[in-house]
């Protein structure tokens, strides 16, 4: 029964596979992964169609959009620990950014973008700042009310179309060949599968590097990260700015495909939702993350022929899941290296500092 | 004479009614090693959080190379070169050995997440000179084979060797050890011993808390001893040994005294 389970372990396989695999096989793999992505929106296969919506829309969203969520949600949740349940309120402040911006400037797509990215960057300043000294449970409350606040703000607030929201945003502008228009999703499915893509990037860079290593002590033990030399405030709302700004990014585009938006597109629904995607994917590991916000955002889409009882056969899905593997699909596990480098040394004492 | 690392200047630390530290004095001197000892409960660790920034002082001052330490953030004690580590051990146990040392080893480090994104040279650099250091001091303390090993899987002295590499790759000016040696049997005890002189003969200064009376008297230079949060004596290990006030507060008072 080990051996079974053992054999049936293909994510180790798989790391192991990736990791004897010489530079020439891995670039061939992550170009042909990416390459079936970007032609996803032509594959027109029976087991991924999804009837009852269009198969296209739905790549962009929900699907697309929860990945680039989960990812963003995941630097902060998942890295450094800090449970975030208002995680809608920065999507909603890079839309709002979008379709303020587009209908009363002649600002384009392009140049709202880094506008967009930048305030919700901002925001993430000006709420981590204060509450980030809060821990676990009160974190979490405090970012519930945060991301409740925007949208009952924007509700309240006419100068923005209070709850009738924000009508008639402008699309990106052409893109080469690639026009953006309201009845065709794919240029917008690319456009964020390479926010996305590009995103991952710089998060594995992030994860690998001094960043990744002070949020892996402060999510282990924030004391002892500060008693190593870790400016734990610094690192914290440095995950809770990067983890705004992709959800900024996520808005921006959001906004520009669905051309009109009302504040309750941005209730809490969203931001649990993509936290389960983080957990039922496996927190801190990005590609489960991925996986998990693909299987969440698509599974209601696929099932959508059950039409009234959908939302219960998903439920009872997640449920099950989650019982099956309670630490997500692809649960985050470092994996032991042995390095034969590192054996050299016969017993304690070898070797001087200086 | 050699001159004044670190210097508590009557610290008094008090927990609501309990007083932890009593008008506590202690210098310690550039590059030696000074033992604090104490039974149970004496303040010893409560000594290490006052230093380390954990607790801040009811009253009194902490001088660390002549500046007052009272006050400053933990991280920024710790830049300053102070490292420590734990009587019950507390490493980053989903973390490899290698990667808990490279972060103490990130403390010096001027990169942060700006320079990982784009990779700036400065960055790399740093990530280099940092893992080598991490692997310099892996090897020094003898567990180099533990490198890619997760923090929570090593065995139980290896853990303690860890702590100590992790709390050298910040370049600390001072050391504390806290009960490094707990668990240990006689043999890695001497192991440890000769360990310690080492990282002082390497330029170091050590703060040493230690129940073992036979490590301390063969490594300290000097040994200070606290009982109820005061400090009762504080000299050489021969000084101390027949100071009749450390023999009564470890055996308790002759019958017939009084």
């Amino acid at each position: 029964m080990a051996n079974l389970k053992a054999s049936l372990n293909l994510r180790d396989k798989g790391a192991e596979f990736w990791e004897r695999s010489p530079k020439w096989r891995r670039v061939a793999m992550a170009m042909s992964f990416i390459a079936f992505c970007y032609a996803l929106p032509f594959l027109n296969n029976p087991l991924i169609n999804t009837p009852g919506s269009d198969f296209q829309s739905v790549l962009f969203y929900p699907v697309g959009m929860y990945v680039l969520m989960a990812i963003g949600l995941n630097i902060v949740v998942g890295k450094s620990g800090l449970l975030d349940l208002g995680y809608v309120a920065f999507f909603a402040i890079g839309a709002y950014t979008m379709a303020i911006l587009g209908t009363k400037t002649a600002l384009n797509f392009w140049e709202i973008l880094p506008i967009g990215v930048g305030l919700a960057m901002l925001s993430g300043v000006l709420l981590g700042t204060p509450t980030l000294r809060l821990r676990g449970d009160y974190l979490a409350i405090v970012t519930l009310g945060f991301g409740e606040i925007v949208r009952i703000f924007a509700v309240n607030t006419d100068s923005i179309g209070g709850s009738r929201g924000i009508a008639g945003i402008p699309t990106p502008p052409d893109f080469f060949n690639a026009k953006f228009t309201i009845l065709d999703p794919k240029p917008y499915y690319w456009l964020l599968l390479t926010f996305t893509l590009l995103i991952i990037w710089m998060v594995r860079r992030m994860a690998a590097r001094r960043p990744g290593r002070a949020w892996d002590a402060i999510r282990q033990d924030d004391d002892v990260a500060q008693l190593m030399g870790i400016n734990t405030r610094k690192y914290k709302v440095w995950a809770f700015v990067l983890g705004a700004a992709v959800a900024g990014v996520g808005g921006v585009v959001y906004a520009s495909q669905i051309l009109s938006i009302v504040p309750d597109q941005f209730n809490l629904n969203i931001s649990i939702l993509i936290l389960a995607c983080v957990v039922f994917g496996g927190i801190g590991n990005v590609w489960g993350v991925i996986l998990g916000a693909v299987l969440l955002a698509f599974t209601p889409e696929r099932i959508r022929f059950l039409s009234q009882p959908r939302i219960l056969v998903f439920g009872i899905a997640l449920v099950v899941m989650m019982n099956l593997r309670p630490d997500g699909i692809l649960p985050k596990k470092k994996r032991e290296h042995f390095d034969p480098n590192w054996d050299t040394v016969e017993e304690s004492g070898e070797g001087e500092i200086k | 004479m050699s001159e004044v690392v670190l210097e508590l200047r009557k610290v008094t630390m008090k927990f609501g009614g309990v007083t932890a530290l009593n008008e506590v004095d202690l210098v310690v001197k550039k590059g030696e090693i000074l033992a604090l000892i104490g039974p149970n409960g004496a303040g010893k660790t409560t000594v290490f959080n006052v230093i380390t920034g954990v607790y801040k002082p009811t009253s009194g001052e902490v001088v660390f190379q002549g500046q007052s330490i009272v006050g400053i953030k933990r991280f920024k004690i710790t830049k300053l070169g102070i490292a420590r580590t734990f009587q019950n051990i507390r490493l980053f146990g989903e973390s490899t050995a290698l990667e808990n040392v490279v972060t103490g080893a990130d403390v010096h480090s001027k990169s942060g997440v700006v320079g990982a994104i784009f990779g700036t040279r400065r960055s790399r650099r740093e990530e280099k000179a940092n893992l080598e250091r991490a692997l310099e001091l892996l090897e020094f303390m003898g567990i180099k084979k533990r490198a890619g090993q997760l923090g929570k899987n090593l065995p139980y002295g290896d853990q303690r060797r860890l702590e100590i590499a992790r709390a050298l790759a910040t370049n600390p000016k001072l050391l504390l050890l806290d009960e490094p040696a707990a668990g240990f049997n006689p043999a890695e005890k001497v192991a440890l011993a000769e360990t310690i002189k080492k990282i002082r003969d390497a330029g170091y200064t050590i703060l040493l808390i230690e129940h073992d009376m036979s490590l301390i008297m063969g490594v300290s230079d000097r040994v200070a001893v606290l009982d109820f949060g005061t400090k009762i004596a504080d000299g050489t290990t021969t000084q101390v040994q027949n100071d009749p006030r450390v023999i009564e507060a470890y055996l308790g008072a002759p019958a017939d005294a009084s």
